[in-house]
C-alpha cells in the first residue's frame, strides 16, 4: 500500500537532493558522536561563509575553479568520454598562463591576460585531445589514460615550478609573482573575490545552450549515449567526442589559468585540493546538468571552506568532507536492489 | 653483483604493481573495470601500520591490512553489483573514501595530517641474506625480499590455474564474457561477480600491506600514489592474461628501478618518479595499436573486372 504518492517533480526533487540531505544527516550523526560542540560544527561547516564579506570571497573564489571542472566533466560525460583527468587539465592549464603571463610582462594590460588565459585553455584542449584521439582510433580506455596523464602532469608542473620557475626568496614550490598588468581584476565592490567567478557562471548557461539548444549538442547527446545509432543516422560521433573532450579540457585548463591570474597571481604547487575529483562530484550530483552545475559547486565550496573554520572552532577535522564526499559518490548511481542494469 | 641488485631492486618495486595488476585481472575477466584497487590498497596500508603499531606483531598487521582491503571491496561490490552503481564512478567513490577516511582517522585519532609514523615497526619475514648464495643471479634477487613479495609471485600462477583449472574460474570467466549467457547456464552472475570483487580485495590488501609494511614502516595519506591505476593499465596491457600481465607489471617495476638508479646521476626526480605512468601510458597505447591492426580487415586491391 502507498501511503505517499508525491506528484512527478516532487520525486525528482528527492532523487536530486537526497543524497546531499542524507550524507549530510550521516555527518552529523558522526560529528555528534565525536565532538563535545556538533551544533557549532555544523553551523560552522554551513554557514561559515557568510560570516564577513571577507569569508563571502573566499567562498567564491572556491566556487570558480569547481563550477569550471563540474562544466568540464558535464561536457566530457555528455559526449560518454569518462573524462577523469581534470586535475591534470587544470596544472597544465594554470602552468601555461603563469609561462604565457610570466612572458608578457611588457605587453599592454588587457593583450597579456588574454593571451595568458588562452595559453591556459589552448593547453588543457590539447591534454584532453590526446587520450580523446587515442579512444576514437584505437580504443584505449580513457579513464586509466586520463588517470595516468594526471601524475604525469603535476610531476611536470611540479618540476617546473621547483627548478626554472621558481621564486627563491618565497616560501615553497611557488613560481616567481606575475607582473600586475596580467593579473584578473577583482569583482567591482567585493574586496578579494576574483571576477573569474563571473566568466564561470556566464559559461554555465553557454553550456547548457551547446548541449541542449544547438544541434551540436543533440548530436554531441547522441554519440555520447548510444554511438552505433549515433554513426546510424549520419553523425560523425567520434568528431563530436573529439570537439567535446577538447572543449571539456579547454575549460578545465581555463580554470587553471583564471586560478593563477586572478586569485593566486602566482603558480602554487599545492593551489588545488584535488579540484578534478571535487569536480567530477559536482558534476554528478548535477545530474549532469550546467545549471545544476551551479548549485553544486557552490554547495561544494560552502562546505569546503565551512569545513576550516569548522576545524578551528571545534574539534572536528575538516578532512570529514573528504570521508562524506567519498560515501557521496560511491552511492551517487546506486539504483537500488533489482534495479536493471542499464544495456 | 650490480645486475643482482636491480633484479632485486626491480621486484621491490614490482610487487605492489604485480598485486595491483592481479586484483584489476580477476575483476577485468568478470567484465568490472576495477578503478578502486587504490583505494582498497590505501586502506589496507593504513590499517597495516595502525595495528601493527598498536599490537607489535607484523602478522596481525597483515591481516588487518587484508580485513581491511576486503571490507572495502565488499562495499565496492555492495553498492556496484548488489545496488546496481556505476562500477568507475563507485570505485572513485571508493578511492575518495579511503582517502578522506585515512586522512579523517589520522586527524582524530592521531592527531597528525601529515602522516602516521610509529617509532618501532615489526619487520616481515623476508628471505634471509646470503641463503641462497648458491643460486647465479635469481639468488641475489630474492634474498631479502618479505613474504608478501614471494606470495605474490606464486599468486601468478596461482591466479592461471584459478581461471583456467577451476569450475568457479570457468564461470567467473564466463560472466565476464555474456552475463546472460551465463546467467541463462545456471550461473549466479552476481554472486561470482562478488566473489572476484572479493579476491581482488585480498590481492590490493597485499599490494597496500607490502608498501606500508616492507621497508617504509609508515603510512602517507598519498602512499599509494596511482600504484592501482598502474596495476590496472599492466592488466589491460596484459590482455587480462596472468603471465603477461605479470610481465607487464614487471616492466613498470623495471622502470621504476632503473628510474632510481639514474637519479644518482643527478636526473630531475620528477621525471624519474614519471616513468612508470609514461611506460602504463605507451603500453596501453602499443596493446591496443598492435590490437586494431589485427581486426582490421585486409585491403582490397583493385579487381580488374
Amino acid at each position: 500500500m502507498k501511503l505517499l504518492v508525491l506528484p512527478p517533480h516532487f520525486r525528482t526533487a528527492a532523487t536530486l537532493l537526497g543524497p546531499p540531505v542524507a550524507v549530510l544527516a550521516g555527518g552529523f550523526a558522526l560529528v555528534l558522536a565525536i565532538s563535545s560542540d556538533p551544533i557549532l560544527a555544523y553551523q560552522d561547516l554551513l554557514f561559515a561563509n557568510f560570516y564577513s564579506a571577507g569569508s563571502f570571497a573566499l567562498f567564491i573564489n572556491r566556487m570558480t575553479p569547481l563550477l569550471f571542472l563540474g562544466l568540464s566533466v558535464i561536457l566530457s560525460f555528455r559526449a560518454g568520454m569518462f573524462n577523469v583527468g581534470g586535475e591534470g587539465q587544470l596544472y597544465l592549464g594554470a602552468m601555461a598562463a603563469t609561462i604565457a603571463g610570466l612572458a608578457s610582462a611588457g605587453a599592454p594590460r588587457p593583450l597579456g591576460l588574454l593571451l595568458a588565459a588562452g595559453a591556459g585553455a589552448a593547453t588543457g584542449a590539447v591534454y584532453a585531445l590526446a587520450p580523446a584521439l587515442l579512444k576514437v582510433r584505437l580504443g584505449v580506455n580513457e579513464v586509466v589514460s586520463t588517470l595516468m596523464l594526471n601524475f604525469i602532469a603535476l610531476l611536470l608542473t611540479q618540476y617546473l615550478v621547483t627548478h626554472p620557475l621558481r621564486d627563491p626568496v618565497a616560501y615553497g614550490a611557488v613560481s616567481w609573482m606575475l607582473p600586475a598588468s596580467v593579473w584578473l581584476p577583482e569583482i567591482p565592490g567585493l574586496l578579494g573575490a576574483t571576477s573569474a567567478a563571473l566568466i564561470a557562471l556566464a559559461v554555465a548557461p553557454l553550456a547548457w545552450m551547446l548541449l541542449f539548444r544547438t544541434l551540436w549538442g543533440a548530436d554531441l547527446r547522441a554519440a555520447g549515449s548510444n554511438p552505433r545509432f549515433a554513426e546510424a543516422v549520419g553523425i560523425d560521433a567520434s568528431r563530436r567526442v573529439l570537439e567535446a573532450m577538447a572543449l571539456s579540457g579547454g575549460i578545465a585548463g581555463l580554470a587553471g589559468a583564471l586560478y593563477v591570474l586572478g586569485v593566486g597571481h602566482r603558480f602554487e604547487q599545492n593551489f588545488s585540493p584535488g579540484f578534478g575529483l571535487i569536480g567530477l562530484t559536482v558534476a554528478l550530483l548535477a545530474r549532469l546538468h550546467p545549471f545544476g552545475a551551479v548549485a553544486t559547486a557552490a554547495f561544494y565550496a560552502l562546505v569546503l571552506n565551512g569545513a576550516a573554520y569548522m576545524q578551528i572552532d571545534t574539534d572536528v577535522p575538516r578532512s570529514l568532507v573528504g570521508l562524506l564526499t567519498g560515501f557521496l559518490v560511491l552511492f551517487m548511481t546506486a539504483r537500488g536492489r533489482g534495479a536493471p542494469a542499464p544495456s | 653483483m650490480l645486475t643482482a641488485q636491480l633484479l632485486n631492486s626491480t621486484l621491490v618495486q614490482t610487487t605492489p604493481l604485480l598485486l595491483c595488476a592481479l586484483a584489476a585481472l580477476i575483476t577485468s575477466r568478470a567484465n568490472i573495470l576495477n578503478v578502486a584497487v587504490e583505494g582498497m590498497a590505501l586502506a589496507a596500508a593504513f590499517a597495516a601500520i595502525a595495528v601493527g603499531q598498536a599490537t607489535d606483531s607484523s602478522a596481525l598487521g597483515l591481516l588487518a591490512a587484508l580485513f581491511a582491503a576486503t571490507a572495502m571491496a565488499f562495499l565496492f561490490g555492495a553498492v556496484a553489483i548488489g545496488l546496481g552503481a556505476d562500477f568507475i564512478v563507485a570505485g572513485l567513490g571508493l578511492n575518495i573514501l579511503a582517502d578522506g577516511g585515512a586522512l579523517f582517522l589520522l586527524e582524530e585519532v592521531y592527531q597528525d595530517p601529515g602522516g602516521l609514523r610509529p617509532d618501532q615497526f615489526p619487520d616481515l619475514w623476508r628471505v634471509p641474506a646470503n641463503a641462497l648464495s648458491n643460486l647465479p643471479l635469481l639468488g641475489g634477487a630474492l634474498e631479502g625480499q618479505s613474504a608478501i613479495a614471494l606470495a605474490a609471485f606464486a599468486a601468478v600462477p596461482l591466479c592461471a590455474v584459478f581461471l583456467y583449472r577451476t569450475p568457479v574460474g570457468y564461470a567467473l570467466r564466463a560472466v565476464g564474457e555474456d552475463e546472460a549467457a551465463a546467467a541463462a547456464a545456471g550461473i549466479r552472475a552476481a554472486r561470482i561477480k562478488m566473489l572476484a570483487v572479493l579476491i581482488s580485495g585480498v590481492l590490493s590488501g597485499l599490494a597496500g600491506a607490502q608498501l606500508a609494511m616492507d621497508r617504509l614502516h609508515f603510512f602517507l595519506p598519498d602512499m599509494t600514489s596511482g600504484r592501482g591505476f598502474i596495476g590496472l593499465s599492466a592488466a589491460l596491457f596484459g590482455g587480462a592474461e596472468p603471465w603477461p600481465t605479470a610481465g607487464a607489471a614487471f616492466l613498470f617495476g623495471l622502470a621504476g628501478a632503473l628510474g632510481d638508479r639514474l637519479q644518482s646521476f643527478q636526473a630531475p626526480s620528477e621525471f624519474v618518479l614519471m616513468a612508470p605512468y609514461v611506460a602504463a601510458l605507451l603500453a596501453l597505447t602499443i596493446a591496443r595499436w598492435r590490437a586494431a591492426r589485427r581486426a582490421k580487415p585486409a585491403p582490397i586491391r583493385n579487381r580488374q573486372t
